[in-house]
């Protein structure tokens, strides 16, 4: 939907950053997989996300080390987007009910 | 998923959870004011995730309801507010006018614009409304998935738009009285600019289809269902039934035009108009509604009047084959109805019309004397009823011409107008064949079309236009249900033209005969085969028997040579062809054939007889034809005259006669009668015979006295004709029976009383297969097995049906059943 090819000048790569300031420099449509920052990406809502490319997640408690899972997770899903038997993310289960929180509020 | 299992050992997350209704009114003052700003297209500002993070934290606690119910509120009051005043303002009085149905005083022109202006803001504050609430729709997405979803609420989006469908397209009309709502005003502004359109005007297309797409995108409840779609419940319906009213005017008006081909190029233009009008205007969904209105209203309800036009119906569509008009009829009558019932019957009434005219006119037409060579071969007094047969002829040969031309057009029609449906050609088929069957003497005709075809037709053609010919010769044959009838005429025509040499090909003779086995079946043509085939053995008997009496070398030369046809009695009609009629006690009446033909005749039977024993040969003197060498005396009187000598071709009778006049010194005559007893012909054929040789000036080898011009009857004498002249050598004499012609009524009676019999034997034959082979049956089965096994050959008739099963049970082939309920019959073994 929102990927690079389809919009012409828009970035390729989007950033989302944690509310402690960690950045995280993501292939926009790898970071599309989730609902929440599609609709916030989406050029033709023209919020101010889509025009800067940068998300800003103030809700996401802890959220350099959530958030750096969260990218890893998008990453993930992207890469195996067409594949079978793909082989379980680790999850370390001290983060298991925050990633819950914000996949829930990320809708991915 | 992590299961409730493990809850004990995790710690909830800590959430800085405040209770209380400020934080709401918080954040509900956030996305207020940010929609507010969506809904002024001042999007850039915001951020997308500080709306969406108050929307998640409104309903994660557990205040999702208030979210909704305020999202609906502010749309509400922004609908109020904001859009409808400037849609008001686009409703003219005009247009309110054009609704309630009174006449607006405008020119269309103003009416089209002012009802444009009214579809356009109507179009955009539909589309502003669809962005917007897309927006809205991200922006809550969180309250979508989680509120709406958990108490089973029509998601915001969906609800939005029904707020738009209740408070813009339903809103009352505050300015008029009547009862109308925006609604009203744009179905009548759309069917107004449809109706423009067709009356030829260019009106904006993709104005209206945005307006459609609007509909199409709105259901009557939240729930949207298909069939739900504001389109298909409130401006469809409206359309069909303007629509319907329009096209029930338009047939009406062309009906009064009385044209009905411009009435069917009307029609196709209007189906091609509505269909792209469904494409590019309105809703694909309308296509086949629409077309079913134009079918009901231009084609259904007043097809009979315009078929039954005076001068453009379909009769003149066929009288002048008016290609074009019966392709477009084809169709538009395709489309109502699959059975194409009323154009079956209209062309099934043509059909029999148009055969019957050409039936009625050969009856009555007389005419010119065409075939005098006919007319001269007949005795002098038979010579008026001969010209009449010999038009007769003719006449009968352009009945099948003109019959051949009747389907030919029909054909070309079927062709190139119906598409070469299934269900007309059957229809044409059965037409063709009613109205040939009506007419009586139909075998008889397309025997001798075919006849004469073979005999003269096909001289100098290609082999296509032979193909051409024969073919029509069978189509017509198809037709004709008394297929038995024509194979005796065929069979009688055929008889001629082989034992004559009149055929001009054998090779198309033949054709035709596999034709005809093709289209009928081996039974009907395995005696015609027999004929060929009679022919070719003749052939050859007649040279073995020369080769023959050439070995035996020993007789004298002055015997005649021989060429003799073999016919099997089976396949040959032998009472047809010829004069000599059967005696009363069935024997045939032979004619005294003078000694050297009988030395002859004796010869040639023992030859016959040495490799074929126990058959009979019958000599039938009237097929046969005899050259003669006479010589005759100088004409006195002239100097340095020669004796004459001349070669003349007669019929074998005629050779009989004159081989009398051999043994008569010059001078002395013959009288009819003793002629008559030492040949002892009929009279008939004698008078008949005589004619050729007495009173034909080309051939007139004998004198008559007295009355030398009138044909020969008794008490007439002959004597040799000494002052004979010629400018040939070699001479024939017409032969009379050569030339195949109409019968006589008395013929006719005759043929068909043979036929009668023929059939009689036909039905008794497979009255008594079937009975052998279910030993009962009933009346009723019995008589419909025969009827379809005699199908093939010709269509008998009831009352010689039950004649035949009386005699069957008169002769104990069969019985009566007794004691059953319907009538049967057993089979007696």
């Amino acid at each position: 939907m929102a990927s690079s090819s389809q919009n012409q000048g828009v970035s390729e790569y989007v950033t989302l950053i944690s509310s402690d300031g960690f950045e995280f420099v993501l292939l926009r449509e790898a970071a599309c997989v989730s609902g929440a920052i599609r609709r916030m990406l989406d050029p033709t809502s023209r919020f101010k996300e889509s025009t800067t490319g940068r998300c800003e997640f103030a809700e996401i408690k802890h959220s350099g080390i959530v958030l750096e899972k969260v990218a890893e997770y998008l990453y993930y899903n992207h890469k195996n987007r067409n594949r079978e038997d793909v082989p379980d993310m680790e999850i370390p289960p001290e983060l298991c009910l925050e990633l819950l929180m914000a996949a829930d509020y990320l809708d991915c | 998923m992590i299961s409730g299992r493990g809850r004990g050992k995790i710690r909830p997350p800590r959430r800085g959870i405040s209770h209380g209704s400020d934080e709401f009114e918080d954040m509900w003052a956030i996305l207020q004011s940010a929609l507010r700003e969506i809904h002024e297209k001042n999007a850039s500002k915001l951020s997308f995730e500080q709306l969406y993070r108050a929307s998640y934290k409104i309903v994660l606690k557990k205040q999702g309801d208030r979210l909704y119910d305020r999202v609906k509120e502010f749309e509400e009051q922004w609908f109020g507010s904001q859009v409808m005043p400037t849609i008001r303002k686009l409703i003219t009085s005009n247009l309110v006018n054009i609704t309630i149905g009174g006449v607006s005083g405008t020119t269309a022109n103003e009416r089209r614009v002012t009802g444009e202006e009214f579809l356009k803001g109507l179009k955009a504050s539909w589309e502003d409304h669809n962005t917007v609430m897309n927006m809205t729709t991200d922006v809550l997405m969180y309250m979508d998935r989680v509120y709406c979803q958990d108490f089973r609420k029509a998601s915001i989006f969906t609800t939005s738009m029904g707020l738009f469908r209740d408070h813009i397209l339903r809103s009352r009309l505050a300015s008029s009285d009547q009862d109308l709502i925006t609604f009203d005003i744009l179905n009548s502004v759309i069917l107004d600019q449809i109706s423009m359109e067709r009356e030829g005007d260019v009106i904006n297309k993709h104005l209206i289809r945005s307006c459609m797409y609007m509909l199409e995108g709105l259901y009557e409840t939240d729930n949207e269902k298909d069939y739900e779609k504001l389109y298909l419940s409130t401006f469809e319906p409206a359309f069909i039934q303007a629509s319907r009213t329009f096209y029930q005017e338009e047939c009406n008006n062309l009906l009064r035009e009385g044209d009905a081909s411009s009435w069917l190029k009307r029609t196709k233009k209007r189906f091609a108009e509505e269909e792209d009008r469904c494409q590019t205007t309105i809703s694909l969904l309308t296509t086949s509604k629409i077309a079913r209105v134009i079918e009901n209203e231009m084609i259904r309800e007043h097809l009979p009047e315009f078929l039954a036009m005076e001068g453009s119906g379909i009769k003149a569509m066929i009288e002048n084959d008016r290609y074009e008009d019966l392709t477009l009829l084809y169709q538009h009558i395709s489309r109502i109805d699959q059975s194409k019932e009323i154009l079956k019957v209209a062309l099934q009434a043509r059909v029999v019309e148009l055969g019957s005219e050409i039936n009625k006119n050969i009856q009555n037409t007389e005419f010119a004397q065409q075939d005098v060579d006919v007319a001269e071969g007949g005795e002098k007094s038979k010579s008026r009823p001969m010209n009449a047969a010999a038009k007769a002829t003719v006449a009968a040969i352009k009945w099948v011409d003109e019959v051949l031309r009747l389907k030919d057009k029909f054909d070309t029609m079927w062709r190139k107008c119906f598409a070469e449906d299934l269900i007309l050609q059957t229809v044409l088929t059965r037409s063709f064949s009613d109205f040939i069957n009506i007419y009586p003497r139909c075998s008889e005709h397309v025997s001798l079309f075919i006849d004469d075809n073979l005999k003269r037709g096909i001289k100098g053609k290609t082999e296509a236009e032979i193909d051409e010919v024969l073919d029509k010769a069978v189509t017509l044959l198809r037709y004709i249900q008394d297929k038995d009838m024509f194979e005796l005429y065929y069979k009688k025509h055929l008889a001629r033209r082989l034992l004559f040499g009149k055929s001009e090909s054998g090779d198309v003779e033949k054709q035709m005969v596999s034709r005809m086995k093709l289209e009928i079946g081996n039974a009907f043509t395995s005696k015609l085969e027999g004929m060929f085939k009679d022919m070719t053995m003749s052939e050859e008997l007649s040279s073995g028997y020369r080769e023959h009496m050439d070995k035996l070398g020993d007789l004298s030369r002055t015997q005649p040579d021989l060429g003799i046809n073999v016919l099997t009695s089976n396949f040959w009609p032998m009472d047809s062809i010829g004069g000599n009629k059967m005696g009363e006690d069935g024997s045939r009446q032979m004619c005294q054939f003078p000694q050297e033909i009988l030395t002859l005749q004796e010869s040639f039977k023992n030859f016959y007889l040495k490799e074929r024993s126990g058959r009979l040969l019958t000599w039938v003197g009237y097929l046969g034809t005899a050259d003669i060498r006479c010589t005759f005396p100088p004409i006195p009187g002239k100097e340095g005259a020669k004796v004459r000598r001349h070669e003349i071709t007669f019929s074998t009778f005629g050779m009989i006669i004159l081989l009398l006049f051999n043994d008569l010194a010059d001078g002395e005559t013959l009288s009819f009668e003793e002629i008559q007893e030492r040949t002892n012909m009929t009279t008939q054929d004698l008078a008949r015979q005589l004619h050729p040789l007495a009173v034909n000036p080309k051939t007139k080898v004998l004198n008559k006295q007295p009355n030398p011009k009138e044909a020969p009857k008794p008490g007439d004498t002959f004597s040799f004709n000494a002052s004979f002249t010629s400018k040939n050598i070699k001479l024939k004499a017409p032969v009379i029976s050569a030339v195949s012609k109409v019968e006589g009524e008395e013929e006719r009676k005759e043929t068909e009383d043979r036929n009668d019999e023929h059939r009689g034997n036909v039905i008794d034959t497979v009255i008594v297969r079937i009975m052998k082979a279910r030993k009962e049956f009933t009346h009723q089965n019995l008589f419909a097995e025969v009827i379809s096994q005699l199908s093939q050959r010709f269509k008998p008739d009831l009352n010689m049906m039950k004649r035949r099963v009386e005699s069957l049970i008169e002769r104990e082939y069969l019985e009566r059943v007794e004691e059953a309920n319907t009538p049967t019959y057993r089979y007696l073994a």
